[in-house]
């Protein structure tokens, strides 16, 4: 196997279907009748070396190798930034997103344009899973929180990809249950935990996400996750900062003593990640 | 890595004679996977039970598809019954695929 140029692979085919199909995008290698071997085109190329890479996203690894190659034709590598929304609350959900690295937030937002947060999705899940409960619409506003890649997929390919993969409607049923259990889980948590307890769940819980003891998240980001104001996440992690659980200057969290962090945490914590596992 | 792969279906009821197909591609390149998903769906809905299917990977058996005639993959080649068809591309025009392999909707 070798990368070849295009012009190369041009003088390879010269006419007939072969050329009419190569230029219609839809050819993936050439064979050399002098050499005796298969080119393949550069796009081929960068697929299958991609292919062969670490699958970074839980849901995606958690597929047999054929299922997930065969969703790869579809896939689209893509870099989300901080601040960037991709989906809003009633809007047509046009593309699914499985993140690598990147961090996304699910939003509800209020008549007054107050937000608060309801979901996290990071490497262990996916943006758009209201695609694969049939429904057409997001029902929350879809914020990237933390900078990082993605792989995406639009709606139809992955309605396609949905209906002829049983493990991937399986991965994903399993998942939404999950984000079921974290939904009730959080609601019966913003009522009746103190502000410390959800602030060292939360941390936790970005922890496993980005998969690092340390991140940066603002107070403003803080503020809406955790749905108070500014001044109650500045005494809650001054708080934990002095049982020297964490440490935080300007947004750089790091966790410095997890155990104790999530003694301190409301207990949510280990509830949702005993029950989704 | 797909090594060459046989697969044949007959439970199914008998509409048809057996077609026989080669289906050229390399390794799990995009249009390789697409072509693959394109034919099995078309298999499935019109050659029930009366389809023999052999993918052949040119990166790693590329003698066997010169020796075939095979440029470029995906290629599709239907060896019986007569006429001898090739398809060339990942196969989303299903009527031009029907159509090659003689397939009457």
């Amino acid at each position: 196997m070798s990368a070849t140029q295009p012009a190369r692979i041009l003088r390879l085919v010269k006419s007939g279907p072969e050329l009419r199909a190569l230029e219609a995008g839809q050819v993936d290698a050439v064979l050399d009748r002098a050499t005796g071997t298969a080119h393949l085109l550069p796009e081929a190329e960068r697929a299958l070396s991609a292919a062969g890479g670490p699958i970074v996203n839980s849901l995606l690894a958690a597929l047999p190798r054929e299922d997930y190659r065969s969703l790869l034709g579809e896939l689209e590598p893509v870099t989300l930034t901080s601040g960037e929304v991709l989906h809003e609350p009633g809007e047509r959900i046009r593309h699914v997103y499985f993140p690598n690295d990147a961090q996304v937030s699910l939003l509800i937002v209020m008549a007054d344009r107050k937000a608060l947060e309801v979901g996290l999705v990071g490497r262990e899940g996916m943006v758009g899973i209201a695609l694969a409960l049939r429904a057409e619409a997001s029902a929350v506003r879809v914020q990237v929180q933390g900078s990082g890649s993605a792989l995406r997929m639009n709606a139809a390919s992955f309605r396609e990809a949905l209906g002829r993969s049983l493990p991937l409607q399986h991965e994903l049923l399993r998942y939404a249950y999950a984000k079921l259990i974290q939904a009730r889980q959080t609601a019966a948590c913003n009522r009746f935990h103190q502000i410390e307890g959800r602030l060292a769940c939360w941390l936790l819980m970005t922890r496993d996400r980005v998969r690092s003891d340390r991140f940066y998240l603002t107070h403003e980001v803080l503020a809406t996750t955790l749905g108070i104001r500014r001044v109650g996440v500045t005494n809650a992690a001054t708080t934990l900062q002095r049982r020297k659980l964490i440490s935080y200057q300007r947004g750089n969290i790091r966790i410095l003593d997890g155990k104790g962090l999530s003694a301190a945490s409301c207990g949510c914590y280990d509830i949702v990640r005993n029950l989704a596992s | 890595m797909r090594a060459k792969k046989a697969k044949s279906s007959r439970s199914g009821p008998a509409v048809t004679a057996v077609v026989v197909m080669r289906l050229y591609i390399a390794d799990a390149a995009p249009n390789s996977i697409k072509a693959i998903a394109n034919l099995e769906a078309i298999c499935k809905e019109h050659l029930p039970g009366a389809f023999k299917l052999e993918i052949i990977d040119v990166l790693e058996f590329p003698l066997r598809a010169l020796a075939d005639g095979i440029l470029v993959t995906p290629s599709l080649a239907k060896v019986s019954p007569s006429p001898a068809a090739k398809i060339i591309g990942n196969l989303s025009d299903r009527s031009n695929v029907l159509h090659a392999l003689g397939i009457k909707v």
